[in-house]
């Protein structure tokens, strides 16, 4: 059976893999929190009863944190030679505060149309990453479905700690090494380059993380009897957020650049040629200018600049009205996006000893950060695999595959190289306004779609 | 005639005690509707303790718990006029757990020196401290038959809760409350040997801002680098509100403040307040405030702007990538004598959006009960005859200290009434006056009356009229 057969029985079969998806998307599994920890073991089990009717091998293995699932699938006459293919996504989602600015509730997935005519599903991991995974299960569904199997091995590794940084992954990747060695790996948490281009991503930047916790007084203290003297932990810790860029945005960490090349002259010159627009890009979300490095452009800076942000901060009175008071602590959780060669352990390092460096005097500043992090990767765009998923792309949305740069971390990729040989091919349906961690977080409907028919394509390619 | 009421303060000492210990069984906490009954028993009970001593007293209502006034010699024009002000009402006991003996059943135990202290909720803010002034007056009145000045005492119920309620009381009465001074007994002595007058204390004002940038909270892989980050931008102003030296950068913020005169600095410079044990106490070191005034001159005669609370982005368990769309925080300013607090707030408002970095948007909430700084100055005649007053009680010179909390009624005698006050109290350090365990020295009780006795013989002496 052709190709193009496979990918019209997935099209007729589209409402009831919708159905499924839906099912999914109502299960709450956010990884961050504890609470929620019986939520992401259901939306395990609920995969693993997916993968085991559709024939494969699969279950749900134990982690310190939140439960694996893996599933094989050896087609009938496989041989040693039958291309092996290993499919990564996760099924947590990240937490959905600020729940007040959510049209509908985070888990509760709406299809609409909007104005424009485009049908998008609405829901807490629609895009990030269970619409996502969801459109190789389908796709592997419409092969086995239309023609009796998969034309090649295929192992689906599906974590639920993706949104907490991984930490049961590398354990579980070193103590499975034989069982998840595949050929290639295929990652399903990426964007296209714009609604009707396809892309692969073959850079991606690293990341760590870091909180901490800044100690002025022993006490809260009144700010009428102390203010004035009294060292405000609040203060010390907007200072060291201000130091650490300097009017042009560049981190002033010292070290922190080290391992960073200058892009090539040849991918500067290919990313010029992409239709970007900045004025878009930040105007989709309600910003002008860039607050970037200067001298770099937009994607120059998300793709091949590595960045120090503050994510959260907080301390002292927080609640209704006046309180008229100086806190004891104040708290900021960090990230760095790393890019090249930087190792995460010496970033962190470097913005500590600079953290301490620049507390005010009786500030007392602690790490509370895990460590851990992964540095950028970068894939070739001569591998084979990149190739066959360009054609098989091309082929279904008629357009060029372009070979982009992404700012996020997928964490995996290099973990994947490292421990188990694999090179990984990031294909993805994302867009850039599908606003992932945000409230109304959406999935367009026909990226579900045609991501489905694009995997079916990969698939027939590889085989 | 003072020897005489001295003599009569400590004969009667164990008769006064009691009057005390009833009044402080009295669960005044204004702040707690489930107490407004208790709150307005206990204006009954001082009603009826004045009346009993030849007091024409009455509890005026008022938008609030009700207002206790009670008025003596309130036809001799010719004697001068002294109101006094105190407070009824106490704090919350909450956590209740700490309490080493029910709160509201006065018990005499020992302070940590070992002499004799009254241990209840209100024993030190205020109760004990507004009977110091009221045992002196009745026990005087008791030997002499009549005070050398005319008398109005008020009592009110709101003090550690809405001090709206009192403003507008005092905006209604007006004139009619007017007298030569206010005397306030709600502060604290130097330390345990040395009385002490309060001259300045530093008024406040809140303000709340929101800095917005993107209209979504973004990931930060995909906008790290390029989008604005609202707690980056909000952290930025926060380190511009001071410069190297700990002055503050707002344009127009130091407008109208003085520098404390000479021999006030002189003096607070003789107190010997030190960083190792004001600071020391709550676990730091070094003051933190203007490089240029001591430790003193910056909690009692410098402005200052404080970031009381902040907070924006992912601040639960664990990890979230994401760049926020907004940062909030609370500020409050602690002003001085000379100090406009509207034009303070729009000082602060113009330095925020003139620095506010591109892309981000800012609004601003007032918070309530702006406060005036207050400086009484040095030369008051009532402040003279307390001084020395004090210093004969307590055998050690009188010191006159700052405070950097305020006491929003000095401001509303001033705008209301056009009347200073005198602020003198016999608190100590470690009353825990807002804590568990609350208490009051005996010594501070029995003294304090006698203080005041000593500070009516001045006024009789002085024949102020």
């Amino acid at each position: 059976m052709s190709i193009d057969k496979v990918a019209s029985a997935a099209e007729s079969a589209f409402n009831a893999s919708l159905n499924r998806l839906m099912e999914l998307l109502r299960i709450p599994s956010i990884s961050t929190d504890p609470a929620y920890a019986d939520d992401c073991a259901k939306a395990a089990d609920w995969l693993v009863k997916e993968l085991t009717a559709l024939g494969f091998d699969a279950s749900s293995r134990n982690t310190p944190g939140r439960p694996m699932v893996v599933a094989h699938y050896t087609p009938k006459g496989a041989t040693p030679k039958t291309p092996h293919a290993l499919f990564y996504g996760h099924y947590d989602v990240q937490p959905v505060d600020p729940l007040e600015l959510w049209n509908t509730k985070p888990f509760e997935p709406v299809l609409k149309k909007g104005a424009d005519g485009v049908e998008r599903i609405y829901g807490r991991g629609t895009a990030d990453d269970k619409g996502q995974l969801m459109t190789f299960v389908e796709a592997a569904r419409a092969w086995i479905t239309a023609t009796g199997s998969l034309p090649v091995k295929a192992t689906f590794l599906i974590e639920g700690e993706e949104e907490s940084g991984s930490p049961s992954l590398i354990p579980f990747l070193e103590a499975n090494k034989k069982e998840l060695s595949c050929d290639v790996a295929f990652v399903c948490d990426s964007n296209m380059w714009d609604e009707k281009t396809p892309a692969i991503t073959t850079r991606l930047r690293g990341l760590v993380h870091e909180e901490v916790e800044v100690q002025g007084p022993s006490i809260d203290l009144h700010s009428g009897m102390y203010g004035g003297p009294a060292t405000n932990p609040i203060r010390a810790l907007s200072k060291l957020v201000a130091a650490l860029h300097d009017k042009n945005g560049k981190v002033v960490i010292p070290g922190f650049y080290d391992g960073v090349s200058p892009l090539p002259k040849a991918t500067k010159k290919q990313w010029t040629t992409l239709k970007f627009s900045e004025k878009k890009f930040l105007g989709s979300v309600g910003l002008k200018s860039s607050a970037g490095e200067k001298g770099f452009s937009v994607l120059e800076q998300i793709w091949s600049r590595p960045t120090a942000e503050v994510n959260g901060m907080w301390g002292g009175y927080t609640g209704a009205g006046t309180k008229t008071v100086i806190p004891a602590k104040a708290f900021a959780k960090f990230t760095f996006r790393l890019v090249g060669k930087q190792r995460p352990e010496k970033v962190l390092k470097a913005f500590q000893a600079f953290a301490k460096k620049h507390m005010m005097k009786d500030a007392k500043i602690k790490f509370l950060g895990q460590g851990g992090g992964s540095p950028a990767s970068e894939i070739s765009e001569n591998n084979i695999y990149i190739q066959k998923s360009a054609a098989a792309l091309k082929a279904e949305w008629g357009r060029d595959t372009v070979l982009m740069g992404s700012g996020g971390s997928i964490p995996i990729v290099r973990s994947f190289k490292d421990i188990l040989g694999m090179d990984s091919v990031l294909v993805g349906f994302g867009l850039n306004d599908d606003a992932i961690h945000s409230p109304n977080e959406k999935y367009n409907l026909n990226s579900f779609q045609r991501g489905i028919k694009s995997w079916v394509r990969i698939i027939g390619e590889l085989a | 005639m003072l020897q005489a009421v001295l003599s009569k303060i400590d004969a009667a000492q164990a008769e006064t005690m009691g009057f005390l210990f009833d009044l402080l069984r009295f669960k005044s906490v204004g702040t707690d509707p489930a107490f407004h009954p208790d709150c307005r028993a206990c204006a009954g009970w001082l009603k009826g303790w004045l009346q009993a001593r030849g007091f024409e007293a009455s509890l005026q209502e008022t938008t609030g718990q009700p207002v206790l006034l009670a008025r003596w010699g309130a036809g001799q024009a010719h004697l001068p006029h002294v109101l006094f002000y105190g407070h009824y009402d106490v704090q919350p006991v909450d956590p209740l757990n700490l309490w080493e003996s029910p709160p509201f059943e006065p018990r005499l135990g020992q302070n940590a020196r070992g002499q004799p202290a009254i241990f209840a909720r209100g024993s030190a803010d205020d109760k004990g401290q507004l009977m110091t002034f009221l045992t002196a007056a009745a026990r005087w009145l008791e030997v002499a038959g009549e005070l050398p000045f005319r008398l109005t005492i008020l009592l009110e119920g709101d003090e550690e809760g809405d001090s709206e309620h009192l403003d507008r009381f005092l905006k209604a009465q007006g004139r009619a409350l007017k007298a030569d001074v206010a005397m306030i007994c709600d502060t604290e002595m130097w330390n345990a040997v040395t009385p002490a007058a309060t001259t300045s204390l530093r008024g406040c004002i809140g303000e709340e801002l929101t800095i917005s940038a993107a209209r979504i909270d973004l990931h930060s892989g995909y906008f790290g680098g390029p989008a604005t980050n609202p707690l980056k931008a909000l952290s930025a102003l926060i380190a511009k509100l001071h410069d190297a030296k700990g002055r503050i950068a707002i344009p127009g913020f130091y407008n109208g403040v003085k520098p404390p005169s000479a021999a006030r600095r002189a003096a607070w410079k003789k107190l010997g307040m030190s960083a190792k044990t004001y600071l020391g106490q709550v676990g730091l070191k070094y003051p933190a405030g203007e490089t240029a005034f001591s430790l003193a001159e910056q909690v009692w005669a410098r402005p200052t702007v404080e970031v009381n609370g902040l907070w924006g982005g992912y601040m639960a368990e664990g990890r979230k990538t994401v760049l926020p769309a907004e940062a909030h925080a609370k500020f409050s300013f602690r002003l001085v004598d000379g100090q406009n607090p509207a034009k303070v707030r729009k000082a602060f408002r113009t330095f925020i959006k003139k620095n506010l970095p591109k892309d981000c948007r800012v609004t601003f909430t007032a918070g309530g009960g702006d406060s005036t700084g207050i400086t009484i100055d040095d030369q008051n005649i009532w402040l003279k005859m307390a001084v020395a007053a004090l210093q004969d009680e307590w055998g050690t010179k009188t010191a006159l200290v700052g405070s950097g909390v305020s006491i929003p009624v000095v401001e509303c005698f001033r705008k209301h009434q056009k009347m200073e006050s005198l602020l003198v109290g016999f608190a100590r350090h470690d009353d825990g006056a807002h804590s568990p365990n609350e208490k009051y020295d005996v010594e501070s009780f029995h003294k304090g009356a006698r203080s005041w006795a000593r500070l009516f013989a001045e006024i009789g002496k002085r024949n102020m009229k």
